[in-house]
């Protein structure tokens, strides 16, 4: 009896407690969407007040007399050439490397290839960038492709691992049912396998698109040294729309800042689309699969 | 996970040795390798570039370069990490101090104490935080956050905690404290997503175990998942830390570009990732340019060593506890 | 997806890389004029500019990343054009192997300020030395005080900016400080860069100009162009005369006159000119263009050099850039004639 009711006595202290932590845990929840709320309204409010279509056809005009409207169209070509060329740089690299890791590699092999690239995904942006600058700028000048290298480097861990993923949940069986058929391994592989896998890779590499569309750090030393005119070729440094967004949030010009803001929009909606877009392909794979959450 | 059944790569041995093998599977073998071997590659020459680059400075400098509070590309040319290690430390400590409560408590939130409905859009909201570029948290951070710090924040902290050394000082837009509130913005998905899947992997048995016992939620929680996780949460924690240590660009937009050593968390400073950024494209002689490098270095020994830490956990801690996706 | 669905993906995939390719080839022949591709200095920025718009015989391009990186990026070629308030040293001469420096254009740093004056601030080679060293802390210290008698100065502490980068404007700045304050020569010296005692740091002119219009009580120094254009008031400064001057083109140009002879490397420094100038302006610079002796765009180069010396001088004086006087102009030529291919 005693025991029972000394339980009791505790029992609404405890809950006390309980329900203050369960608080503060929803608090907290609710604190960090409100963070992230109050970024993207800001973003939304002064970067839809400044958009519209000059933001995509015209180039930027500093020290301009005459008010004629500027835009930054040189950066969103210039985004669009350097983050094509570093998906088709890091796409090979990336599934081919975990073919190599899971069809292939013996078990200890697997292991140093994966942790090894678990750890080039860490490796900071901005060393990416110093690396890139000492082993083709210095010798060969700034260029879109030198950019699109470095940016390449970020991606290739996210892609491989998406792949291996996938390649992993491919049955035993279906490897096993091929070969038994006589199909050799590389047919097997390339003919069975992977078809099976495209949907993993294509969300994998969507989000390494939209990870490195924003990523500043690796074109300060590759790509940065642009003038205003609209240019496409590859070989030659092109401005970009994160370096752009950086410029101009150094500058004492509220126009500038207008145009950071419709910048940072259009960045920020374009990462958020596609990661919603890797969501639903990742979703949809996995539907197809025969997999339950 | 592999139990009787072959991987594909026992199955390849095996029908090596068997001889049934064609030129078609040597083709795909040795391309798979290549790459992954240059991917493996990567990682090596990367390192190797970067203390190449920073050998001037290096070999002038030595280990002294880590206690010297010197950054003279003047005439002088004497260069010194210390202010940017000190500035490094306060920051990604003090934004994993902010983060990390309040990451796992939003893990805890999304695991055992939202409603069901509620938990995947707030999840996917939480996610998509991360996917804001950092660029774009520095421009809302000089712009909308800096303001704020400087005429509401500081001020508050000032009047009520102004006697700790560390909210001395006059307000200001730039400084250490909005870099470690950026910080905190972007390493809080990374740690709360990383503490969820580890809640996730709790033992349903353990958690209604407890609670069968007689425990409230918030006892079942200190009680079975906090312990059980605590080794992974380890991980995340070091793992939000490497990505705060390493993150350059939205630090520089709002710490002040100052090298020196103070207690005040509203005066500028510098982290090692934000001087990098701001001085390597202006750095005109050898030395400036090596020292640049190896502040880099120091970077890239940190993030290699807190990665692998985390990783060698995160392993350890998978192999213990199979993930039911 | 079915192994059918592999074939369509792999031939969008090489239609696309043959469209880029294509367009890269494309994007190269496109080009009818010449370009010319140029980075440094943002202090002369906003006259580059003006050539940018005027100069028909080339598409100039220009990257205003500080005269530190357009000493770097023409030593190392990624460039055509470097341009740079701060002469360069002999290690930067040797670094760059077989460059060329040439005065091209004249302005002034302002020093501006983010206070509600009733009147105009005004301030001396020392009281500033003491503000950068972080000796002068508020705005009503005596010592600033005792220049501005009748002006109400409140007690905002004094923040002072710098340029965070290597930068040409703290070239002209620290080498002002240096010549007028003798602490300040001992303790800091002349350089882009410099070991800044006290207040934040910014890069580029334009972050200047903004950290200075963003926090209140700040003080600075920018090309009187970028306060200009951002609306920011800058000081009257004390010159050797004992008068108080603005950064106008009648003070920039008495500066300019005292310059007797240019030496071979064309550095020519105008800081603190003496008594006699009784209008010049204390703070102010030539700026540089840094040219490859050897580069197969000389022709190209030689003829927009000399337009900016000669025809392009006329779109200075709007923003503060006055036209060089004959002795420059005509070493700047004697220099520029050099460069060949």
């Amino acid at each position: 009896m005693s025991a029972l009711s000394a339980n009791t006595d505790g029992l609404g202290r405890r809950r006390a407690v309980n329900r203050l932590m369960e608080t503060i845990a929803t608090l907290a929840a609710f604190a960090a969407v409100g963070v992230l709320a109050i970024m993207v309204v800001s973003v939304a409010r002064r970067g839809g007040a400044a958009i519209d279509w000059s933001l995509f056809t015209k180039t930027p005009h500093p020290f301009s007399f005459t008010n004629e409207p500027s835009g930054l169209a040189n950066a969103f070509v210039g985004t669009l050439v350097i983050v094509g060329f570093a998906t088709a740089m890091a796409v090979p690299v990336g599934v081919l490397s975990a073919i190599y890791l899971n069809e292939f590699a013996r078990p200890r092999v697997a292991f140093l290839i994966a942790l090894a690239l678990d750890v080039l995904n860490g490796v900071p942006a901005i060393v990416v960038g110093i690396f890139v600058f000492a082993l083709i700028v210095l010798d060969h000048g700034q260029s879109a492709l030198a950019g699109s290298f470095a940016l390449a480097i970020l991606m290739i861990p996210l892609i491989a691992r998406a792949t291996q993923e996938v390649l992993a949940l491919v049955p035993q069986a279906t490897r096993e049912a091929s070969l038994g058929l006589g199909v050799s391994r590389w047919r097997t592989t390339l003919g069975v396998v992977l078809p099976q896998t495209i949907g993993g890779i294509l969300t994998g590499t969507t989000l390494a698109v939209a990870r490195v569309a924003g990523e500043t750090a690796p074109l300060l030393f590759t790509s940065s040294i642009v003038g205003d005119r609209l240019q496409w070729n590859p070989h030659q440094a092109l401005a970009s729309v994160p370096l752009k967004i950086f410029e101009y949030s150094e500058s004492p010009d509220p126009k500038d800042h207008a145009q950071a803001w419709a910048a940072a929009l259009v960045l920020i909606g374009f990462v958020l689309v596609a990661s919603l877009i890797a969501r639903a392909l990742a979703a949809h794979s996995r539907r197809r699969m025969g997999l339950h959450r | 996970m592999t139990a009787v059944a072959e991987t594909p790569a026992a199955r390849a041995a095996e029908l090596r040795r068997r001889g049934r093998f064609n030129p078609g599977d040597t083709a795909l073998h040795g391309v798979t390798l290549t790459a992954a071997a240059a991917a493996v590659a990567l990682l090596g020459l990367i390192a190797w570039k970067v203390v190449d680059q920073a050998r001037p400075a290096i070999h002038r400098f030595g280990l002294h370069f880590l206690v010297a509070n010197d950054w003279d590309p003047g005439a002088r040319q004497v260069f010194g990490a210390a202010a940017f290690l000190f500035g490094t430390a306060v920051t990604s400590l003090g934004a994993l101090l902010i983060a990390g409560p309040l990451s796992i408590a939003i893990a805890l939130f999304l695991t055992e104490l939202a409603p069901r409905w509620l938990r995947g859009p707030i999840g996917a909201l939480v996610e998509m935080l991360a996917a804001v570029p950092s660029v774009v948290v520095g421009l809302w951070g000089i712009l909308v956050m800096g303001p704020f710090v400087a005429n509401h924040l500081e001020p508050w902290l000032k009047h009520t905690f102004g006697f700790l050394p560390l909210f001395r000082g006059d307000p200001s837009i730039f400084g250490l404290l909005p870099a470690i509130l950026v910080l905190t913005i972007m390493i809080t998905p990374i740690v709360s997503s990383v503490s969820r899947e580890l809640f996730l992997g709790v033992p349903r048995e353990l958690k209604e175990g407890a609670l069968a016992l007689g425990t409230t939620r918030w006892e079942m929680i200190r009680g079975v998942v906090l312990p059980y996780a605590r080794s992974g949460i380890a991980a995340a924690l070091i793992l939000g830390l490497g990505r705060a240590v390493g993150e350059a660009i939205a630090v520089t937009q709002v710490i002040g570009g100052n090298v020196a050593i103070h207690w005040s968390l509203f005066q500028p400073g510098d982290t090692l990732a934000s001087r990098i950024a701001s001085q390597y494209q202006g750095a005109t002689t050898k030395l400036q340019v090596g020292s640049i490098a190896y502040l880099a270095t120091i970077l890239l020994v940190f993030s290699l060593v807190a990665n692998i830490a985390a990783q060698a956990i995160v392993r350890k801690v998978a192999r213990r506890q199979p993930v039911i996706r | 997806m079915t192994r059918r669905g592999v074939i369509p993906v792999l031939a969008a995939v090489a239609a696309v890389a043959a469209a880029t390719a294509a367009t890269s080839l494309a994007g190269t022949s496109r080009v009818s004029a010449p370009t010319l591709k140029g980075a440094g200095s943002s202090f002369v920025a906003p006259l580059v500019a003006q050539w940018q718009a005027n100069y028909k015989s080339a598409n100039v391009e220009y990257n205003p990343i500080g005269s530190g990186g357009g000493i770097a990026a023409i030593t190392a070629r990624n460039v055509d054009f470097g341009a740079s308030d701060a002469p360069l040293s002999k290690d930067e001469f040797a670094a760059c192997k077989g460059c060329v420096q040439i005065p091209w254009a004249l302005s002034a740093t302002s020093i501006p300020y983010n206070l509600d004056l009733k009147g105009r601030l005004k301030l001396n080679g020392k009281v500033l030395a003491g503000i950068y060293l972080g000796q002068i802390k508020t705005w009503n210290d005596r010592r600033i005080k005792a220049l501005n008698k009748g002006l109400s100065l409140p007690s905002t502490k004094i923040t002072p900016v710098y340029r965070s980068d290597n930068s040409g404007t703290s070239y002209n700045f620290t080498d002002y400080l240096s010549s007028v304050n003798s602490t300040w020569k001992k303790r800091i010296g002349v350089g882009t860069n410099a070991k800044w005692p006290a207040g934040i740091g910014a890069p580029k002119s334009n972050g200047v100009a903004a950290a200075v219009s963003q926090t209140k009580g700040a003080i600075g120094y920018v090309d009187v162009a970028y306060a200009i254009k951002n609306h920011l008031p800058f000081a009257a400064i004390q010159n050797a005369a004992g008068r108080f001057i603005l950064p106008g083109n009648v003070g920039i140009r008495a500066a300019a006159a005292t310059v007797k002879k240019v030496p071979s490397s064309n550095e020519v420094s105008i800081v603190n000119p003496p008594r006699s100038q009784r209008s010049a302006y204390p703070i102010c610079t030539f700026t540089y263009v840094i040219l490859p002796l050897k580069t197969s765009k000389a022709s190209d180069l030689r003829r927009f050099v000399f337009w900016a010396l000669t025809g392009g001088q006329q779109y200075g004086p709007k923003l503060r850039f006055v036209p060089i006087p004959n002795k420059v102009l005509g070493a700047s030529e004697k220099t520029l004639k050099r460069v060949h291919s």
